[in-house]
């Protein structure tokens, strides 16, 4: 399972969509994605990620005020925080991701992403979720505590590398997929 | 004695907060949340809900099992509405692997998944009113109509809950015309069932002093929680992705979304769901009129069941709001990464913004009224 | 129809309990206040005479234990077929005939059940706590014994001349049970149940206590006995119907049907507010200045104190129902163990036979709030049926073909036909009247506790002062309790 995504066919890098090119009018620059199921795709560094969403957010006509999701993805060489956003009054899409390479990750720590639970209530529980299941620490979260596993487990599940501890139960059992 | 004439008048008594650990073993937190409330009185002044009890490791397990495998197991995510989370991996999987679904499966699809939401809102009803305080009585005549909707789902899933109907690609059976027959008889009675339920309800006086300008959620606050479904469009929001981002069949189909035009306490809350089943019932009726022939699945329902390689988000109306299922494939048997957005986890992350000030009788009632699973919380 | 079958389901099964739980009550009664005695009479010496006086003095307390216990089993297993007939389900009905067993078994698995005091509680409380809740019960009733046997000689002993006054101080003692467990049991939910309870006994015992004192003024007596027997003759006697207040009409109706008894000959050749003048009273019509000769004034001011007294009486009958709803914590008004807040209010900690204390409590409270309601509203064992359409229709015939049916057994005491009579009505009536709280139980939310407070202290509370003080006036000209 510690496959990688295959690498999809290199495709002609496009000018920048709607989303980009807003960005890139208020002076924040982005690296557009190919894009995921036809929704636009951009890669945004992580030191700009909180000017870009107030200004998606609060902009009149793109208006991107629904964070659907934020997950976490621990990809080949990279840890990637992504962001779906919408709309609840117009029908833009807008996948952010922010993209951490493992070789910049110090030893021993966790990849840090700037939070946004300050200015957008709802990344607030998606974050904490996100650190607990795979481990990217967002720094400025108001309350970083693991949500869904309790708050002594150790590792984060949904790292690749991830081993469970071996008990008992999976002693008896080393076929098990435990 | 010079002190005798000193008198101390500052109060002696001393008031504090108190802690009130609510959960994960009370009776009405609907399975196994924990909230920690401090109290002022009978006044909650802050909560901490503590979630992960039921946790599974839905999305563990999805990189760990086959997308056949994993079929079956996300019906567990929200029992009470298994449909739609087959139905958002379903599409997910199929946005992302370019596979046509057949037309007869996706109006089959909507079929079950509005029964499902009538059977999902129905029990919400139940159970609301228990969370009320109407412990025998009323709550049960919900479950009568609930009972006849899993019968036929049983009837063409094999499983009255947990039922895997919904497939990459299509749909696992087809219905007999003897089960259509009787869902139209079901379509024909169910309005009348509702006029009872809120001519139980409605207007009992009791129910409105309890439901009626509690918990009000702002629409402002709303959004910014990203709270989806009837919570949000009892508070003015028109967002239905029925509606707003069609798909499937459903720009084909006649029906209101009832959208309300001011903040939406807990009475709106209820009062909009109850609509929701009314359209609910007629959606079907329009489907088991429209329905094609036809094949029923576009991909071979086999073990080795491979999605292609590649990254995309599908998110389907649930009872409970949006509903979004976020996988990445690498063209192997099983996913790279699959992501859950539950609605009830989104929703549940408001609670403590609406219980603020509230008394702890309202707890239960405000809960409620935002309709939470909590195995779709925890996953 | 299902339905119906589940119903005549329901109706023979409280048959059987019924005859379960008074027969083993009477024959308690027959053999210790009876038949002990009987025998003993033969011996003639003090301690033979000693020994049959302690039995026939135990009597009513024996009854009051045989009977709480199975009455609370079967209350329980009524109500939960009753709730089931209600919310289309079956109920209870595998353990034993159709269920008939169910609440023993559950009975006998509370007895066995582990006795568990929580750590950090106050034991000797904790313990007292279900015995004050309980004994109240046991002793609170005593007075209403003798009212709903019709005043059979073993229970005399226990009527009081200030009856319903002793009932009620008794009656609200069990709070103090709750505020105890509460505090005793360590446990926020609990004390936050317990003081609740007691928040809440304060507030609807005023309205309970208003409205029984207005029946009280009506009849003008405290002695539960002879409020019941005031109100003999049929349903327009009951106090709920203005006690009497309607006896012109009853009377006219009486002579419209009747053979015309020579009696009454002469009264039936008169006009309607002649027969009115029946009902009120004639000193207080001259009081206020209108002596004879006036009779139409008088007769239109006595029939619209009639409607008052009767509508009085009608609130007043609703707001001790209401009020003896929330004094036994029934929904909606089971704020102290509300379920869906405080897990289960003052009896959270509480398991095997202190739970079966409280459980029995409430169960038996509900008894006594509904006996109380029946004797002191609707007749206690009188017939609902007028006398003079009960004589009509033969029921002076049927009574002594049933007497002389059990001439046997009443020769020896066994059967005492005025009590037996009371009895089966007093029984239907109490029984009608916990049906009717299952009911409730069956249909309504609860209220929050806020609200609870503000509908006591502000509707009922002067609701039940203005009551109080129409049946005041109303009484003074109506002839109420005259002449029975």
């Amino acid at each position: 399972m510690s496959e990688t995504p295959a690498a999809k066919p290199p495709e002609e890098p496009k000018g920048p969509g709607l989303c980009g090119q807003f960005l890139k009018d208020h002076g924040i620059a982005t690296t557009r994605l190919p894009d995921s199921c036809n929704v636009e795709t951009i890669e945004i560094d992580g030191a700009h990620l909180e000017a870009a969403m107030k200004l998606l957010r609060g902009s009149s006509e793109i208006k991107l005020d629904y964070l659907v999701a934020v997950s976490g993805v621990d990809s080949a060489d990279t840890f990637d925080s992504v962001y779906q956003l919408w709309s609840y009054t117009n029908n833009n899409e807008l996948i952010v991701k922010v993209r951490v390479k493992k070789t910049d990750v110090v030893e021993g720590q966790l990849p840090l992403v700037p939070s946004l639970a300050r200015f957008w209530s709802a990344a607030n529980w998606h974050e904490r979720e996100t650190f607990d299941l795979v481990g990217i620490r967002y720094y400025g979260h108001p309350y970083l505590r693991r949500i869904l596993n309790v708050w002594d487990w150790d590792g984060h599940p949904l790292r690749r590398d991830y081993k469970q501890l071996v008990d008992a139960l999976n002693d008896k059992a080393p076929g098990s997929m435990r | 004695m010079a002190t005798d004439t000193e008198v101390d008048l500052t109060p002696r008594l001393k008031t504090d907060e108190m802690l009130i650990n609510m959960g994960p073993q009370h009776p009405a937190t609907h399975g196994v949340l924990r909230l920690i409330l401090t109290l002022d009185g009978e006044i909650v002044r802050h909560t901490e809900p503590i979630l992960g009890h039921l946790h599974r490791a839905q999305e563990w397990q999805g990189q760990n099992r086959t997308w056949f495998q994993y079929q079956a197991l996300i019906d567990r995510v929200d029992y009470l509405s298994g449909m739609f989370t087959s139905w958002a991996m379903a599409r997910a999987c199929e946005v992302v692997d370019g596979c046509e679904v057949p037309e007869r499966a996706e109006w089959l699809r909507v079929m079950v998944s509005e029964m499902n939401r009538i059977t999902s809102h129905l029990l919400w009803l139940g159970t609301y009113l228990i969370d009320l305080g109407a412990m025998f009585g009323f709550p049960f005549y919900p479950f009568r109509e609930r009972e006849k909707l899993l019968e036929l789902f049983e009837e063409i899933a094999g499983q009255r809950m947990m039922f895997n109907y919904i497939r990459i690609g299509g749909v696992m059976r087809n219905p007999k015309d003897a089960w259509l027959s009787k869902l139209k008889r079901f379509t024909e009675e169910f309005p009348d069932r509702v006029d009872e339920y809120e001519a139980i309800v409605t207007e009992n006086p009791i129910f409105l002093k309890r439901t009626k300008g509690v918990g009000i959620l702002r629409k402002e606050l709303g959004m910014d929680y990203g709270i989806t479904g009837p919570s949000i469009r009892a508070s003015g929001v028109n967002i239905d992705l029925r509606r707003t981002k069609p798909y499937s069949v459903y720009p084909k189909l006649k029906f209101d979304v009832p959208v309300n035009d001011r903040d939406g306490d807990t009475f709106d809350r209820y009062i909009f769901r109850i609509r929701e089943m009314r359209e609910s019932n007629e959606i079907i009726k329009q489907c088991l009129d429209m329905l094609p022939q036809g094949e029923i699945s576009g991909k071979k329902q086999i073990a080795g069941l491979r999605v292609k390689a590649g990254e995309g988000f599908a998110a389907v109306e649930s009872p409970r709001g949006t509903l979004g299922c976020y996988i990445i494939s690498n063209g192997s048997d099983r996913a790279y990464r699959i992501k859950w957005r539950n609605p009830s986890f989104c929703n549940l992350s408001i609670l403590p913004e609406l219980l603020k000030n509230h008394p702890i009788a309202d707890v239960m009632a405000i809960f409620g009224s935002i309709d939470v699973i909590l195995p779709d919380v925890d996953r | 129809m299902r339905n119906g079958a589940e119903i005549l389901k329901l109706g023979t099964l409280t048959l059987v309990w019924w005859c379960i739980i008074f027969g083993a009550v009477w024959a308690a009664c027959y053999i210790v206040g009876i038949l002990i005695p009987m025998a003993l009479s033969s011996y003639e010496s003090d301690a033979a005479r000693m020994t049959a006086e302690t039995c026939r003095a135990l009597t009513p307390i024996l009854s009051v234990l045989v009977f709480i216990p199975i009455n609370a089993m079967f209350m329980v297993l009524f109500e939960r077929r009753g709730l089931a007939i209600f919310t289309v389900r079956l109920g209870p009905n595998r353990v034993g005939p159709d269920g008939y067993l169910q609440t023993a078994a559950d009975a006998v698995k509370l007895l066995f059940k582990e006795d568990i005091t929580p750590r950090g509680a106050d034991a000797f409380m904790f313990t007292l706590a279900p015995i004050v809740f309980f004994a109240p019960s046991i002793f609170g009733a005593m007075p209403l014994l003798a009212a709903v046997t019709n005043y059979h000689e073993l229970f005399q002993i226990v009527n009081l001349p200030t009856g319903i006054f002793f009932i009620l101080a008794a009656s609200s003692v069990p709070v103090v049970g709750i505020v105890m467990g509460g505090w005793a049991s360590n446990n926020k939910y609990s004390l936050v149940g317990g003081l609740r309870s007691a928040a809440q006994a304060i507030s609807y015992e005023i309205p309970l206590v208003l409205s029984l004192v207005t029946v009280c003024l009506m009849a003008g007596t405290l002695d539960v006995v002879q409020i019941a027997k005031q109100q003999a003759g049929g349903i327009l006697n009951w106090n709920i119907f203005g006690g009497g207040a309607l006896r012109g009409l009853d009377t006219a109706l009486a002579l419209k049907f009747s053979n015309q008894p020579p009696a009454l000959q002469e009264l039936s050749q008169k006009s309607f507010d002649q027969v009115l003048k029946s009902s009120y009273v004639e000193p207080t019509m001259q009081a206020i200045g209108l002596g004879a000769g006036q009779e139409g004034l008088a007769g239109i001011i006595a029939a619209f104190a009639v409607v008052i007294l009767i509508g009085s009486i009608l609130i007043a009958y609703g707001l001790y129902m209401t009020g003896a709803c929330a004094e036994i914590n029934r929904i909606p008004f089971d704020l102290p163990e509300a379920e869906s807040e405080l897990v289960s209010g003052y009896n959270t900690e509480y398991s095997g036979i202190k739970f079966a204390i409280f459980f029995l409590a409430e169960f038996t409270n509900l008894f006594i709030v509904a006996s109380i309601a029946a004797v002191m509203f609707l007749g206690g064992g009188d017939c609902p049926v007028p006398a003079w359409l009960g004589t009509m229709l033969g029921g002076p015939v049927i009574e002594s073909m049933i007497n002389q049916a059990l001439t046997p057994l009443i020769q020896i005491k066994l059967v005492d036909p005025p009590t037996l009579f009371a009895a089966i009505w007093v029984i239907l009536k109490v029984y009608g009247i916990v049906f009717f709280a299952v009911l409730i139980r069956g249909t309504l939310p609860r209220f929050r506790i806020d609200q609870l407070m503000d509908f006591g202290w502000k509707r009922l509370i002067p609701l039940s002062l203005i009551v109080f003080v129409l049946v005041v006036f109303a009484r003074e000209f109506v002839n109420v309790h005259v002449g029975s």
